[in-house]
């Protein structure tokens, strides 16, 4: 009786260094990599948190293969140095599949890591066309890539009888990336890229190169990169009085834009990938989130939900948590999806359909444009 | 001794002194090659690939040693040296299908020509000014790397092979750990040697009184120029490895913060001081890692103890040794 | 636009960023000039002026509003605090040094600068913080060519301040005192001259003119964060150096041309606007090397 008390009492304190529940032996640890420190921390918390609340519903409904789901964060501080240290470190406690991904950057070295372990990586967010060449087979994009944001773009312009543009990017893998993909396409539709700028992050002075678009005159300004300089942008082009159509890409879509920028941001529109605010399926996902986190999900919190919830699934499916029957199962997924929509993969293993919708800025917040 | 000596100092200089009998210094390196040589076993992959990380950083942080801490010039931009290594084995690997071990050779040319060219017409400057130069060419390089197609713009390189050696692929983190075992070993010995040559005696009269020096018959601009191809030639072998153990490289990592952190190795354990050097890339590279909890807090830290140490210990944490007078 | 629309725009904004550039190369030049130290920590200090402007204003918007003359009240009460900070910087971290080696005291000057930002990145998260104020968006159109009364109010407020800087070193006996510590700060100890009172107020002038440039540019462009003073920094530097460092009409000069050289370097042309850093520092670098002394600094015989 004596030995079993001891028993009990070390398995429950090693239970609790590992920081998990009692019934350590018991889980499936699912890896989320994703930056909590570093100037992205603000989305890598967004993406636990929404993890977070999937791992507690998965749970509560019994989890899976009778197993309770645990989750590890890695922080890979949006860089590729540390990022490669936190997924060596996820897989060497054993995960049996990892969600997440914000940064490309940091994502990109990640790959072969649990390309060579066997790990599925269902990532969320990152979504660089660079991505694709470098996946060993074992990463699933759920987020849209690149491309299907540039033809977004190009479609949606152009059906507002654009006839010109100029694309300014922050010179980072992202933007670069974006805004290259959007002049190839435009371009291909026939269309003019009159002027095609590179600005640096924090410069906050960006006066010579609204001049020189403003000489090239175009129809509309199409900012590839983030909020914070993208704000500074928008407001310097409007006070000198540029009166076209401005657009912005998936890393500017923040409420933040609208406190930088301004009464410049009024009328501006964004390329976004589905956000809780616009998705009926996540009303309740947005109730809880609210009143366990104290703040509304964030723009990756329901592709993240969903991600947690594919893997948990795939698992069920497959009936194993071994990596190569996940991989293989996850290749087969044709699912409605939860909060933001179907979910079926094309042979590059990236989303088989565009996710993107578009927002305009009105009365300081963003708003459905294309409804 | 100095005033600024402490019983701690004190009792360090004792242990140090312990290590002056060759028994026990043999038996100690021989006890850290036995450490080194079983951490992958012992400590697991993680332990191993951080361990790998930090065996980069004590080759980096040897190298800028030699320019600031032998030769007493601030580099500001050292990772200029090691972007350079690491681009030129990710495209002449990836573009023109050349061995690694042959891009190796090229990689360490590159690097040597770059530390000519910016060292060339600079190292006559001021030292603040050349502090100012190198800053500048460091950005040069990385604003470079970011803007022309040949190194992939912002997005860098992804998908450098791993090289062969005698038949051993160099694949996993723990072939990579042992590969970075041995360029750090390389490295300590080269450092020593070249502390105790007659270039490195040369350093040493220009760091503390540059005209005296030159009136001794050295000339100044060669002796500063072969501690800065030096610094670069190390840069360009660790960018090198780098670039294979990764197998990806961008701009990001070759940024005005990482010029600083490996800076920060150098002067954190005492510049000059070959084992203070390992000791600082050690602190730099394990600190955050087992102060995970720290997060944003790791460079504010490191900025402190560095402030800290340039105010009451210049000398850095690594005890001073054989200084009595 | 024509061509000579183009240029009378740029002109503008170079002008206008050029004023940024000349205040905070004008406290670089002042330090170097009294204790030949290039403080690194020069352009955190306009990045913490951004940030106590920003903190002044909020406090007192209630009562004077976020206009223009709100934004002055923050910008006086910021350059007194940033100019304290100054100080204690230059007594606590810089005057131990001043006899060490100048690798010492640029390695401590490093260490400030990294101090400085990754204080204010761990109070602010490394985010943006919005610099909200009630400026317009209203100005004059002269043909083509549109200036806004805000870069009215800031290059004229530059300007004052620089008048009054000249004014204050050759006018006034602290100034004498100033330029005589700055030829021979040991001649000077023994003439009487306090020293350590004059590098006191140098310090403190320096950082309150970097302050006042970081509020306006805070208000000026709308945001601010823990980075800003990075680039300034270097590119002020390098205007202090074009100028000739440790002239204050030099300075001035400096930054108007770097200010200039920029805006009208986005649109050399067959060169993108990616290019535009490379170019700077390409320029500082031919600078350092060709001419050390700038367009007006004195030749200095002087070495290490």
């Amino acid at each position: 009786m004596k030995v079993l008390t001891k028993a009990a009492t070390a398995g429950a304190l090693l239970a609790l260094m590992a920081g998990t529940s009692v019934l350590a032996q018991e889980t499936i640890k699912i890896g989320v990599l994703v930056p909590t420190t570093g100037s992205e921390a603000t989305y890598g918390q967004d993406m636990a948190n929404a993890v977070t609340i999937a791992q507690a519903e998965i749970n509560k409904a019994g989890g899976v293969l009778g197993k309770q789901l645990s989750m590890v964060v890695g922080d890979d501080a949006c860089d590729p140095q540390q990022s490669v240290n936190a997924a060596t470190k996820l897989v060497s406690q054993g995960v049996v599949a990892v969600v997440g991904g914000y940064c490309s950057g940091a994502t990109l070295p990640t790959l072969k890591i649990f390309g060579d372990a066997k790990i599925p990586f269902v990532i969320t967010a990152a979504n660089s066309t660079k991505l694709i060449p470098a996946n060993p087979g074992n990463a699933f994009m759920i987020n849209s890539t690149g491309d299907d944001q540039a033809t977004k773009a190009v479609e949606f312009l152009g059906a507002k009888g654009i006839k010109s543009i100029a694309i300014v990017n922050e010179g980072d893998a992202y933007s670069q990336d974006l805004a290259t993909l959007t002049q190839k396409s435009w371009e291909a539709a026939g269309n003019k890229v009159v002027d095609f700028e590179t600005v640096n992050k924090g410069e906050q002075d960006y006066s010579a190169i609204v001049t020189a678009i403003k000489a090239a005159n175009p129809d509309a300004v199409f900012w590839t990169a983030y909020y914070a300089d993208g704000g500074l942008l928008i407001r310097q082009l409007r006070q000198s009085g540029y009166q076209g159509v401005i657009a912005v890409g998936d890393g500017s879509n923040s409420t933040k834009l609208f406190d930088i920028a301004g009464k410049a941001a009024e009328g501006v529109f964004a390329f976004s990938n589905p956000t809780a605010e616009f998705l009926p399926a996540a009303k309740d996902f947005t109730a809880t989130y609210n009143s366990q986190f104290g703040t509304a999900p964030g723009p990756y919190a329901p592709l993240t939900y969903d991600g947690m919830e594919l893997i948990a699934d795939t698992m069920a499916k497959a009936k194993s948590t071994d990596g190569a029957a996940l991989i293989t199962a996850l290749k087969a997924t044709d699912s409605p999806g939860w909060l933001a929509g179907a979910i079926k993969f094309t042979d590059k293993n990236t989303l088989a359909r565009s996710n993107f919708i578009v927002l305009v800025g009105k009365d300081g917040a963003w708003a459905r444009a294309d409804q | 001794m100095t005033p600024r000596d402490t019983a701690s100092d004190r009792l360090r200089d004792r242990i140090a002194a312990r290590f002056e009998s060759p028994a026990l210094r043999w038996g100690g390196i021989g006890l850290i090659l036995v450490l080194m040589a079983v951490l992958p076993a012992a400590l697991g992959q993680y332990a191993t690939v951080i361990m790998t990380n930090a065996l980069l950083y004590v080759v980096l942080a040897l190298g800028l040693n030699v320019v600031v801490g032998f030769a007493g010039l601030l580099d500001l931009g050292y990772a200029a040296f090691f972007a350079v290594g690491a681009y030129t084995i990710g495209i002449l690997t990836l573009d023109f299908g050349v061995n690694f071990w042959l891009a190796l050779p090229v990689a360490v040319l590159a690097a040597a020509i770059a530390g000519v060219i910016i060292g060339g017409p600079t190292l006559r400057l001021r030292s603040d000014y050349l502090a100012i130069v190198t800053l500048g060419f460091g950005e040069i390089v990385r604003f470079s790397a970011r803007n022309l197609a040949i190194t992939g713009k912002a997005s860098g390189l992804s998908g450098i092979g791993q090289p062969w050696l005698f038949g051993w692929h160099i694949a996993t983190p723990t072939d990579f750990y042992f590969v970075f075992c041995a360029l750090a070993i390389l490295a300590v010995v080269v450092s020593l040697r070249l502390e105790n040559s007659r270039l490195g005696r040369a350093w040493l009269y220009v760091r503390h009184d540059e005209d005296v020096a030159e009136a001794m018959g050295i000339n100044r601009v060669a002796v500063k120029l072969a501690a800065y191809v030096t610094g670069a030639i190390f840069a360009a072998i660790g960018g090198a490895f780098f670039a294979a153990n990764l197998g990806a490289i961008s701009p990001e990592s070759f940024s005005f913060t990482q010029s600083v952190l490996i800076l920060m190795a150098v002067i954190l354990g005492g510049m000059g001081k070959i084992p203070g050097v390992i000791l600082g890339a050690f602190i730099v590279i394990l600190g955050p890692e087992l102060l995970r909890n720290l997060g944003e807090l790791r460079l504010m830290v490191f900025a402190v103890m560095l402030l800290l140490i340039m105010l009451f210990r210049p000398s850095g944490i690594w005890p001073k040794r054989g200084v009595r007078s | 636009m024509s061509v000579f629309d183009i240029i009378s725009h740029q002109l503008v904004n170079g002008l206008v960023l050029g004023s940024f550039y000349a205040l905070v190369a004008l406290g670089y030049t002042m330090i170097f000039g009294v204790i030949k130290l290039l403080n690194f920590a020069h352009g955190d200090l306009y990045m913490v002026g951004g940030f106590l402007g920003f903190l002044s204003l909020s406090a007192v918007a209630s009562v004077v509003g976020s206009d223009w003359p709100g934004i002055f009240i923050a910008m006086f009460l910021s350059m007194i605090a940033v100019g304290c900070i100054g100080v204690v910087i230059e007594r606590v971290a810089y005057h131990p040094m001043l006899a060490a080696p100048r690798l010492s005291i640029l390695i401590t000057a490093l260490a400030v600068s990294l101090v400085l930002q990754n204080t204010v990145l761990s109070l602010t998260g490394g985010q943006y913080t919005a610099f909200k104020t009630d400026l317009g968006f209203g100005g004059i159109n002269l043909g083509s060519l549109f200036i806004s009364y805000n870069q009215m109010v800031l290059v004229a407020t530059s300007g004052v301040l620089m008048i009054a800087l000249h004014l204050f070193v050759t006018r006034t006996q602290f100034g004498r005192a100033m330029r005589a510590v700055s030829i021979d700060m040991d001649m000077s100890q023994l003439l009487g001259i306090n020293v350590p009172v004059i590098i006191a107020v140098t310090f403190f002038i320096g950082s309150a003119l970097a302050a006042a440039a970081g509020t306006m540019a805070g208000a000026y462009y709308g945001s601010i964060w823990y980075f800003m003073g990075f680039l300034i920094g270097l590119k002020a530097f390098t205007a202090a150096v074009i100028g000739g460092i440790g002239s204050i009409p030099g300075a001035m000069l400096g930054g108007l041309i770097l200010g200039l050289l920029e805006a009208f370097g986005t649109q050399i042309p067959f060169i993108g606007s990616e290019w535009k850093d490379v170019f700077s520092f390409a320029v500082l670098i031919l600078v350092l090397v060709l001419k050390p002394t700038g367009l007006l600094g004195k030749s200095e015989q002087e070495r290490m």
